[in-house]
């Protein structure tokens, strides 16, 4: 016993500990195929252009006149609440206000819904 | 002499025989603790890790419906490897052998609004876990077949709207030109068929008289799905059951949050091959 030489016991501790991290290793890449799948589909499903687009068309269909047909406020807003229903599987609703005496600025309140991402919205003109 | 009288003393009680017993014992029983406790883990790890799996591949493969529906994207194909069972396609005309089909009707006071709508679904039916992953309707839903519960995996983008007070539905229709069914690896291809959309409206009418509407599930008696519905309805959309139990089989009769306009979308998306 005298003449054992234990030096190189940290070899077998490092055995240990490599195989001890890699059954962590494996776990974890278990589970990464879902987080992965569900990452990429977050950052897919958010809706930004759904969204810019959409707000854009209701701002500038609020400075239209209920005049004729085509061009004519009211159709042109049911038009945009029905193409982003079907388009964009989306609830869209608006409501505006004019300005008054006091308070020069139209106000228009946005709503977006599509069942995963909702954006409320109250623009005010410049 | 000394030594070899010694090594005499030493081997006092040594049997040759009686340490191959003892030695040969240990290793049957180790073998037999393998065979007999082992091998079975280890099938059994093999059967849940294809269950897992391919529930993950049927994520994947609700994915893809989302995108052909929702996205209008026209075309959409998945390699995949379907282990420890098969993957088939029962289209939405498909009767089966007993009972009916799951159905889906829509209704309010003065009748249907949407007539018992078939979906069809894509189903994974494993041999040895004894479970079936069903994707329908765009959710993915499980059950196992010797047991009464299901639960769902991952829920079809219906949703309603409280501020607008708007339920938008969306029904899907699996279709195939025929029968399909596949073990081992295969590519599931799938495209976009027609759509319809429908708007029902009641805007002009005080908020104390929406009229109620209803939804109508009857599961198939064979392949009961009807309590991870029934979860999804009244948890997620907050309907509330007015009729039936669900898990027996029998039709149950929900009714919707307070609605004034109900959206429902109808797709078709065909199975080209699997």
């Amino acid at each position: 016993m005298a003449g054992l030489r234990d030096d190189a016991q940290w070899i077998v501790l490092m055995g240990f500990i490599v195989s001890f991290s890699l059954f962590f290793v494996a776990i974890v890449i278990n589970q990464s195929t879902v987080v992965g799948q569900t990452t990429a589909e977050a950052v897919i499903e958010f809706p930004k252009n759904d969204i810019r687009g959409m707000r854009d068309m209701i701002i500038q269909s609020e400075f239209l006149v209920d005049e004729g047909v085509f061009n004519n406020k009211t159709n042109v807003q049911n038009d945009i609440k029905t193409l982003s229903l079907h388009r964009q599987n989306s609830v869209v609703s608006f409501s505006s206000r004019n300005p008054t005496g006091s308070d020069p600025h139209t106000y228009i309140e946005i709503h977006y819904s599509n069942g995963v991402t909702a954006y409320n919205e109250t623009w005010r003109s410049n | 002499m000394t030594g070899r009288l010694n090594r005499i003393a030493y081997e006092d009680g040594v049997s040759e025989s009686i340490g191959f017993l003892l030695i040969f014992t240990l290793v049957i029983v180790g073998i037999g603790l393998v065979t007999l406790y082992g091998y079975p883990m280890l099938l059994q790890q093999q059967v849940s890790a294809d269950e897992q799996i391919m529930e993950k591949n049927m994520i994947v493969l609700q994915n893809d419906v989302k995108s052909l529906a929702y996205k209008t994207i026209p075309y959409k194909e998945t390699s995949l490897k379907i282990g420890g069972g098969t993957l088939s396609v029962f289209n939405s005309s498909y009767t089966p052998p007993s009972g009916v089909p799951a159905a889906i009707t829509i209704l309010d006071n003065n009748g249907d609004l949407i007539d018992s709508f078939q979906s069809g679904d894509l189903m994974y039916l494993s041999d040895s876990a004894g479970t079936d992953v069903s994707l329908q309707n765009g959710a993915v839903v499980k059950r196992h077949r010797v047991e009464p519960g299901s639960v769902m995996l991952a829920e079809p983008r219906w949703f309603y709207d409280g501020m607008t007070k708007t339920m938008v539905i969306n029904l899907i229709n699996i279709t195939s030109d025929e029968m399909l069914s596949r073990a081992g690896v295969g590519t599931v291809q799938m495209s976009l068929g027609d759509m319809q959309f429908q708007k029902f409206s009641v805007d002009d009418v005080p908020s104390t008289l929406h009229p109620p509407v209803y939804l109508k599930y009857t599961p198939n008696k064979n392949q009961d799905y009807s309590i991870a519905w029934d979860n999804y309805f009244r948890r997620s959309l907050g309907m509330s059951l007015t009729s039936g139990t669900p898990g027996n089989g029998l039709e149950l009769q929900y009714q919707f949050p307070d609605t004034t306009t109900l959206v429902v979308k109808q797709f078709e998306v065909n199975i080209r091959s699997l």
